[in-house]
């Protein structure tokens, strides 16, 4: 395919063309249908700013087609007409203005009441623009940091010199163009200008470019967000100071029929004829206000198009030009869906194109969205039309003024220029002069009113094309006023159309963490599940059942390499854990460990581990597997409020971790290993250095599972090997590796907690009968002074086992609990336990049933609650082994 | 979206977005404290519009805590880390 496929035409390109360049040479005039009343609307600016090009590319909405480069096999439709844009029977309600008053939203809202909810489908169905489609996926694009000393925006004559500036007093530059330097720019002078210059700046080792970048803001910081359309990333540049040379656009001339088909601003039509080479009309008109625009005349006969008539005022020298000038004004446009011809001076001209070359504006949004920062305009950006040579100089200027260092620059506010009496000043929203008129005489007085009211600069070009001459409008009706309605509506980023997925680019990235070991779990048939950042073993083959009748009878094994684990070390590393902890740390000899709950400082639970102490001053201590992130910083949070000297390294990567656990745990590691592990030389609450299968490991012998348990800390590249061998020590014992529903069903016939699964944020010790685990006879603790206060109160809830008796079936995890038909508490964990054949759990319960042998009622089954036993093994033999 | 630089005792200067806020310095456990009074100090927070104590974590980096003071109403750093905490209190 060598064209673009035009709502199902083919369309041929030639090198360089835009989209609306190739519609345009295949003689589409009508772009679009004008918002509120579908009025034909044709090419305008040709630059990026207005409305009328918007189509739909690809699947994607409001592309302007102005811009965006044609690509072989591109779908192009345009959009909001229906059956489409040439013949549009919405157009209907063109003829129906007095049916859509300005404010229509407000007013149809409000009178006759019922009216709206009638009047409001039908509203959204023909306002909008496209359609988006919803089963497109997102792309995930890249965020790139630029920490140039001078940030240049705009690759035009002043920008580039600027640039040379910069770079020649020693700074290092980055200059970013929304487009190709010069894309816009027909052959001539100008053109060579930036051709040469651009040659001089990629020469330059200091100067960094990257074209079809677009600023969308300047931020605090400064800041500048700019994005890369064609590489797809948003770029974060954080510069010393920034040269804004935007450029300029013509403004907007306002009068009747101002909006039709073959009016255009004469930049646009120069860009059309000269950059794309398109005969843009058989006869044209040329209305020039300022110099520039006398130069476009040339360009436009280049391109074959007859020029008839130069409109001018009064004072300009039009002696460089040969054709027919008509001093005055344009002050109508005449023609049904395209124009026929225009008046001005008195006289009616036949044309079919009407070239605007009025006054020029500075496209001044990002030196307006940043006041009190290092900012310096050079060219037409300021406010007026500059000459090459001008251009060049005030660039040269403001490159080195960037470089001197960061002074403040501030922004001279844009006067309003006159505005005709009829005709569209908002092309997006569709608001005529005649729209802000009735607005001002129903009493909005000020700019920011008037926008709300009307929506005037609501629209897709966000009022560069509208804004001045609302000002304008409004001044001439209320002149007492025009202090309040000549002020520029405040301008918000991004000042250049970005798609949501831009805006977000780099925030998306989702992590998710993998042991060493998963492709092992995952070839053992494991399914696996979310625990905080990590993706844990669920089970393997579902075997839940399996694996937890193999470590009560036999041994199991399983990877808890995702458990936090800490160094913690330096000259106060004991007084810094004993204040964090709520248990003693200062009398854990080396060689023993403890289990420790972690306190915030209202005395509510945060999470749980073991600390072993090394010796030396040195800790060893794990957390668990959610808490491991967000518990590094909180520890060094305290240890800077306290100013104590300490080190936390942070070894949950680095380290992997398996716990081998069951009635044969000790046989499987005799097996491994010729250092002792047996009773008395490795008791229980004791952790060892030992070598298991030639990988070094620091082992713990603790008991969350209620079985003789090992469990080894060693370096995570060592992971697989010491599995395997694991594994296959095991095989006489039929060994079993299980995964996290089966250690949850484990750890419930011991009554252990899992914080956050049964408890929340308001859990204290005293809450889940583990005052054992806190010392409140230390000098002090994290949360201490929280737990005796709330020690001379009595809880509301608190934590209890419970049982239900054999053959009754387990209750899910969140059955609310009754008593005597009042509500009394939910469960936390509940399962129906193999080895004691009955449902048993934990649950809230309120204080006057949290009683031993209390009977409850959950979920219509009557539960017995169980304070202080632990289902299983009560006295902890089977730990000790 | 805010951009400064703080100076990490162990990193030297580096942009903010390495750094993750921790928020305004709080007091530290009074016993003798009034009920009222822990409360505040665990609760609410100050909000400070001026000087204001408070901590980052330099957490792209080498991981550390710093203690700086900062102008809330211009991003200005009046006390780097380790430098005296300057007049908070007039501000607070
Ligand atoms: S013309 Fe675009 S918002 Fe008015
Ligand atoms: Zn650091």
């Amino acid at each position: 395919m060598t064209g673009i496929d035009f709502e199902g035409t083919q369309v041929p390109l030639q090198a360089g063309d835009t989209i609306a360049a190739a519609l345009y040479r295949s003689g589409t005039r009508v772009f679009s249908r004008s918002f509120k009343y579908h009025r034909p609307r044709g090419l305008y600016c040709a630059a990026g700013d207005c409305p009328n090009c918007l189509v739909t590319v690809d699947g994607e909405v409001n592309v302007r087609a102005c811009e965006c480069a044609a690509k072989a096999g591109q779908k192009v439709s345009r959009q909001n007409a229906w059956p489409s844009a040439d013949r549009d029977a919405l157009s209907i309600i063109d003829k129906m203005h007095w049916a859509l008053p300005v404010g229509f939203y407000y007013k149809a809202g409000i009178k006759p009441k019922f009216a709206w909810p009638m009047v409001e489908p039908f509203i959204r169905k023909m306002a909008g623009l496209g359609f988006v489609d919803h089963h497109d996926a997102p792309r995930h694009l890249v965020r790139v940091n630029h920490h140039p000393e001078v940030l240049v925006i705009g690759a035009g004559v002043a920008g580039l010199s600027a640039a040379l500036a910069a770079a020649g007093a020693g700074k290092s530059v980055l200059v970013i163009d929304e487009k190709a330097p010069g894309h816009r720019v027909a052959v001539g002078e100008t053109r060579a200008a930036i051709d040469r210059l651009v040659g001089e700046v990629t020469a330059h080792g200091a100067i960094t470019t990257q074209w079809n970048t677009a600023a969308t803001g300047i931020f605090e910081g400064p800041l500048v967000i700019a994005v890369d359309a064609t590489r797809e990333e948003t770029l974060h540049v954080h510069p010393g100071a920034i040269v804004v040379a935007a450029g300029g656009r013509e403004i907007h001339r306002v009068f009747r029929g101002n909006d039709l088909p073959g009016v255009m601003q004469a930049r646009g039509a120069a860009r059309l004829a000269g950059v794309h080479g398109l005969k843009l009309g058989e006869r044209a008109v040329v209305w020039a206000e300022q110099p520039e625009a006398l130069a476009h005349v040339e360009t436009l006969q280049r391109a074959g198009v007859t020029v008839v008539a130069v409109v001018a005022p009064d004072g300009l020298d039009t002696s460089s030009v040969t054709v027919e000038v008509v001093r005055g004004e344009v002050t109508a446009a005449n023609g049904k869906k395209r124009l026929a011809s225009v008046v001005a001076g008195g006289r009616t001209i036949a044309c079919d194109v009407l070239a605007i070359g009025s006054e020029i504006q500075g496209n001044e949004h990002l030196v307006r969205l940043s006041y009190d920062l290092p900012v310096v305009i050079a060219g037409d950006c300021t406010g007026r039309h500059h000459t090459l040579e001008e251009a060049a100089a005030s660039g040269t200027s403001a490159g080195t003024a960037a470089a001197a260092g960061p002074a403040l620059y501030a922004v001279e506010p844009v006067r309003p220029r006159t505005c005709g009496s009829d005709g569209y000043v908002c092309l997006c929203e569709d608001v005529s002069v005649k729209d802000i008129e009735v607005a001002c005489k129903e009493g909005f007085d000020s700019a920011e009113l008037l926008k709300r009211y009307t929506t005037v600069t609501m629209g897709p070009c966000q009022g560069r094309i509208c804004a001045d001459q609302l000002r304008a409008v409004a001044e001439r009706v209320t002149p007492e006023l025009a202090e309040r309605v000549g002020a520029p509506t405040t301008l918000r980023p991004p000042t250049r159309p970005i798609t949501l997925e831009q805006a977000v680019a780099g925030a998306a990235h989702h992590i998710e963490r993998h042991t060493t070991l998963t492709s092992k779990h995952l070839s053992a048939g494991a399914s696996m599940m979310w625990a905080g950042v990590w993706k844990r073993v669920e089970a393997y083959n579902g075997d839940v059942q399996g694996e937890y009748a193999a470590v009560r009878e036999r041994v199991g094994v399983i990877d808890v390499g995702t458990l936090g684990k800490f160094l913690v070390g330096g000259k106060d590393a004991t007084a810094f854990l004993e204040r964090l902890y709520p248990m003693k740390i200062a009398d854990l000899e080396a060689g023993r460990l403890r289990y420790g709950l972690l306190l915030e400082e209202g005395g509510v639970i945060i999470d749980d581990g073991t600390v072993c102490a090394l010796g030396d001053g040195r800790y060893y201590i794990t957390v668990t597997t959610s808490g491991a992130e967000r518990l590094e910083s909180w520890m060094l949070d305290w240890a800077e409020a306290w100013g104590h000297e300490v080190y936390v390294v942070n070894q949950t990567a680095s380290l992997g971790a398996i716990n081998v656990a069951g009635p044969q745990a000790r046989a499987v590691l005799e097996k491994l290993t010729s250092d002792a592990v047996d009773r008395e030389s490795f008791p229980y609450i004791r952790h060892r250095q030992i070598t298991v299968a030639g990988v070094p490991c620091l082992a713990m012998r603790l008991g969350f599972v209620g079985e003789l348990a090992y469990e080894l800390h060693f370096p995570a590249s060592q992971a697989e090997r010491l599995w395997d061998a694991i594994i296959e020590a095991g095989k006489a014992f039929d060994i079993r590796p299980f995964g996290l529903m089966a250690q949850r069903l484990l750890r419930l016939e011991k009554g252990h907690i899992i914080v956050a699964q049964d408890t929340d944020f308001e859990t204290t010790p005293w809450k889940v009968g583990m005052e054992w685990a806190v010392k409140l006879d230390k000098p002090d603790f994290v949360g201490k002074a929280a737990l005796l206060r709330h020690q001379k109160r009595t809880d509301r809830e608190l934590l209890v086992p419970w049982v239900m008796p054999a053959g009754t079936a387990c209750p899910p995890e969140g059955t609310v609990i009754t008593v005597n038909g009042a509500l009394s508490g939910r469960v936390t964990s509940a399962w129906h336990s193999p080895t004691l054949g009955h449902p048993l759990g934990l649950a809230w319960v309120v204080n006057a049933h949290a009683k031993d042998g209390a009977a409850v009622n959950v979920g219509g089954t009557t539960a017995t609650v169980r304070v202080g036993h632990a289902f299983y093994d009560p006295q902890g033999e089977k730990l000790r082994a | 979206m805010s951009h400064f630089s703080i100076r990490c005792p162990n990193c030297g200067p580096r942009a903010c977005s390495e750094f993750s806020y921790n928020g305004e310095v709080r007091p530290l456990a009074d016993p003798d404290a009034s009920e009222e009074a822990e409360i505040a100090r665990l609760w609410l927070r100050r909000n400070v519009t001026g000087l204001q104590r408070e901590r980052w974590f330099h957490a792209a980096g080498c991981r550390r805590f710093v203690t700086i003071t900062r102008d809330t109403r211009t991003n200005l750093i009046v006390a780097q880390p380790g430098e005296p905490a300057g007049d908070v209190a007039k501000h607070a």
